[in-house]
């Protein structure tokens, strides 16, 4: 009901309720005095749908009109039935939380939104009622978002509380939220999110001209907005953010980018993106900058780890052996003699096994999922060593493959890391080294040249920018980030002034309260 | 279609890449390789290829593959190796290379260049000489301890390198040194003791141009060769009897590390004639001093004083052997061809080395003496 707070006012003007995002431009359809007209109208535009409730009041002069699919009887009562019963007012129309309409399109989409509508015989006005009734469940922790510190809620699929979420922890009058209708049929509703005075105008225009130009029937996720209006669909690599994490969203908001949600989906989507970005986790903020680089700089070496330990594995193997070092040379020839397949196919069964075990552990209830992954992990990858069809070298390469590869932060790169070891596979198994050294020049290549709304994706590697290494190899404490990252084309470039002048004074004052002047003045963006 | 033949063509360009593939578990490790002198002027060469069974818990079983072929070259025996073994020949992770006296006595490049010129074999691996025996002696040895006989070799080796009794010197560095005229070099010499059953590092072997001179420095001076040579391992440890008048033997001795060596080379040319200075300044700690007493006043002086005596004396000794087998191994040759070029046009230097003047001065300075007095 938030969308009906934001009243503005202008000087002599009526004031006017204001709208969820209207598709503008319908016709319009006057009502007339005929009460049976009224409701031939509006059922024949639900096409006789069974759930349409109609209520006779007045002994026929007048009805209620909503679908008891969406409507909640307990507020059908508290709102209409309660106050005439109280005795305030006898006349439906005069209570103050109708809202009136003349137009019968009008009634159509507010039924749609879960309105109730009172009809009178003999009266063109329609009453509407909101008495929507929402099942949403608690805001919990997203499953595959964990963190050890910091904020434990999550989006849900209601887009109302997705948004009160992130207005608690941006008080600001800059936050600014557009709605959208995508969906001919499904008219879904998407919200725009930004920081107006913050985020560069021109994205924001380029964001809302792409999700207008989408021109579908259905609108189902936020997965399937960011098809629509990515900038490169043949790339493996991600080009928005996904995550279900508020604090998460408000932080990027802040530093100038823009979310996009959706109703019914808790994913929220984050643009622009760039590739160090689905680096960062919110733990590396809630924990002290040492730890946090030092996290930060293994889950980056996993990406070098993900994507070119097999194919390094099979390059050696097949081809350049004089780089095992002496003492290492008898165990691995011992545990590769035997095997009666060329490792590139020893590497390409075994990642396939390790993809499989996956997919069917997702996809089974919890329970089932763990003995799939003791029967698939243990019992495969050892029976699989001692039937001597893959060595246990091939073995221990390929589940290293794959913990680095779930090492990253979000789901989308770690499947896109998991896909970018086959081209590597197969070049290294066909050409050795160069293979690698060929299929990693065209990733980097591919990553330099994509953009995610006209930020370049590899930023702040090329183009370097100095200043915003900062956050992305390493993470330097809070303090210090005193510009937002360029890469969000935030046009307020300063995101904080000096915090710790503090220090400056006298160091013996400073001794006594610099412990509880830290927390104050240090505070973590997110 | 036309996208269709750029994928066949790209695919068919990754998969000439097949042609070059070398499967790690198709071939057969050779990891010593030994070379003899044969009848004829043929060459017997002799390998040990390990063959190592997967076991699935723990080390596997290893058995190892002992085999000799005499032919002309070096090529040639591997060919006919070839032919003996299951799956195919590899010399790329060959760790040492052992060499028959009586074959190292003779030009030993042409055993030599198939290695140097073959891109894929190992230029890291060790080159030893059997004094007063045969390679095919030294692989087929049956000895007690370690399982192969390229990791007791190069072990001992590289103990002998740490302990500055060797150079250390690979295929890769000795290369240079085999084909410059103006330098000659010295390779660790093993001899079999104890009927085969072990493996003895008895000294450098001194090489002229391309070929054993049948002189070696023995392996108790080779620590104060190597220091003379500017080699010092991690550990230079020196045993030298500095008295002569105490009631026991072992009291007229001391042990010294070396803990810093700093050798100079003078080269002066007096018209024409070469003569040569070595400075050498050790600082050492004492490790051993049976005799104790070093805090009486200036005896730690005295023995530093006595130890650059002996180690003189010995240092002159070990530049005669060196001129006797007119092996160049400080590459004295080296420089005077870089700093006196006329003199080096008008000299032979294979027969004026001998000749020339070669005066060491060791400068040694105890710097500590343990943690008793």
């Amino acid at each position: 009901m938030g969308i009906f707070t934001r009243f503005f006012r202008n000087n002599r003007d009526i004031l006017k309720d204001r709208h969820m995002s209207e598709p503008s431009g319908d016709k319009e359809v006057p009502t007339t005095k005929k009460l049976t007209e009224n409701v031939k109208y509006i059922l024949d535009a639900f096409h006789q749908t069974n759930d349409l409730k109609i209520r006779v009041l007045k002994k026929g002069d007048a009805t209620l009109l909503y679908l008891e699919s969406l409507a909640e009887h307990e507020k059908i009562h508290e709102k209409i039935f309660a106050p005439i019963e109280m005795g305030h007012t006898d006349d439906v129309f005069q209570l103050p939380n109708a809202k009136h309409t003349h137009d019968l399109e009008e009634a159509v989409r507010t039924i749609l939104r879960g309105h109730a509508l009172y009809l009178e015989e003999g009266k063109r006005e329609i009453a509407q009622f909101s008495v929507t009734s929402s099942f949403s469940r608690t805001p919990e922790e997203p499953q595959n978002e964990k963190v050890v510190r910091g904020a434990h809620d999550g989006f849900v699929e209601n887009m109302m509380t997705n948004i009160n979420l992130i207005r608690k922890r941006v008080e600001h009058r800059d936050l600014t939220i557009k709605y959208f209708k995508l969906g001919r049929k499904t008219n879904t509703n998407v919200a725009v999110m930004y920081m107006d005075g913050i985020a560069d105008p021109t994205l924001v225009q380029e964001v809302e001209t792409r999700l207008h130009s989408v021109d579908s029937d259905m609108i189902h996720s936020p997965g399937h907005v960011e098809e629509f209006i990515e900038d490169q669909s043949n790339s493996p690599f991600p080009q928005m953010l996904n995550t279900e994490r508020p604090d998460r969203v408000a932080a990027n908001i802040v530093e100038g980018r823009v979310a996009i949600m959706s109703e019914g989906s808790p994913t929220t989507l984050i643009a622009p993106a760039t590739f160090f970005m689905f680096y960062q986790a919110p733990d590396d903020y809630n924990m002290r900058w040492f730890t946090g680089t030092f996290v930060r700089l293994i889950r980056l070496f996993s990406f070098v780890i993900a994507v070119s330990l097999p194919a390094f594995y099979i390059a050696v193997v097949s081809f350049h052996y004089e780089v095992i070092p002496d003492e290492l040379i008898i165990p691995v020839k011992a545990s590769i003699n035997e095997i009666a397949y060329p490792p590139i196919l020893e590497a390409l069964v075994m990642v396939i096994i390790i993809e499989l075990i996956r997919e069917a552990g997702i996809r089974l209830p919890q329970p089932i999922g763990q003995t799939i992954g003791i029967v698939g992990g243990l019992v495969i990858g050892d029976a699989v060593v001692r039937a001597g069809l893959v060595s246990n070298l091939m073995v221990i390469v390929v589940a290293l493959t794959a913990i680095a590869s779930f090492v990253v932060p979000s789901n989308e790169l770690s499947t896109a890391l998991r896909l970018l070891t086959f081209p590597l596979i197969l070049l290294a198994g066909t050409i050795g080294f160069i293979g690698i050294v060929f299929g990693m020049l065209f990733i980097l290549i591919h990553l330099t040249r994509l953009h995610s709304f006209g930020v370049p994706y590899f930023a702040p590697l090329a183009p370097l920018s100095l200043v915003d290494l900062k956050d992305t190899f390493v993470r330097l404490p809070m303090y210090m980030m005193k510009l937002r990252p360029k890469d969000a084309h935030a046009i307020k470039p300063i995101a904080l002034d000096p915090s710790r002048e503090w220090r400056n004074r006298d160091e013996q004052k400073q001794s006594k309260q610099g412990g509880d002047q830290t927390s104050t003045t240090n505070k973590p963006k997110e | 279609m036309r996208r269709y033949l750029i994928v066949v063509m790209t695919g068919l360009l990754f998969l000439t890449g097949c042609w070059d593939e070398k499967q790690f578990k198709n071939v057969k490790l050779v990891l010593s390789l030994g070379f003899d002198q044969g009848d004829e002027g043929q060459i017997i060469q002799t390998v040990s290829i390990p063959t190592v069974n997967r076991a699935t818990e723990g080390p596997g079983s290893e058995s190892l593959q002992i085999l000799s072929t005499s032919a002309q070259t070096p090529l040639q025996a591997r060919n006919k190796i070839d032919l003996m073994i299951s799956e195919s020949y590899d010399p790329s992770k060959v760790k040492v290379v052992v060499l028959g006296e009586d074959l190292a006595k003779k030009n030993i490049y042409p055993i030599l260049d198939d290695m140097y010129r073959n891109s894929r074999s190992n230029l890291n691996a060790y080159l030893a000489v059997v004094e007063e025996g045969t390679a095919q002696d030294v692989i087929s040895m049956n000895h007690a301890g370690a399982t192969r006989i390229s990791n007791y070799v190069s072990g001992l080796l590289e103990a002998a390198v740490s302990s500055t009794h060797a150079t250390g010197e690979n295929l890769q560095l000795l290369c240079a040194e085999l084909l410059e005229p103006g330098i000659d070099f010295s390779v660790p010499m093993l001899k079999i003791e104890d009927e085969g059953n072990l493996l003895t590092f008895s000294g450098m072997g001194l090489f002229h141009d391309k070929a054993y001179t049948g002189e070696k420095i023995d392996a108790e001076q080779t620590t104060l060769f190597m220091l003379l040579e500017g080699v010092k391992g991690r550990v230079a440890r020196l045993t030298e009897k500095i008295d002569d008048n105490k009631k026991e033997e072992i009291l007229d001795y001391v042990t010294v590390n070396v803990a810093e060596n700093d050798r100079k080379m003078k080269i002066e040319n007096k018209d024409g004639e070469i003569s040569v200075t070595i400075n050498l300044d050790m600082k050492v700690k004492i490790v051993e001093y049976p005799s104790d007493h070093l805090y009486v006043k200036g005896r730690v002086e005295e023995i530093g004083k006595k130890l650059s005596e002996t180690l003189t004396e010995d240092s002159v000794d070990i530049i005669a052997q060196l001129q006797e087998a007119n092996s160049d191994i400080f590459g004295i040759g080296r420089r005077v061809k870089a700093y006196h070029p006329d003199v080096w046009k008008k000299i032979k230097w294979e027969e004026e080395y001998p000749e020339i003047s070669i005066k060491p001065s060791v400068k040694v300075e105890v710097i500590q003496h343990g943690i008793i007095n």
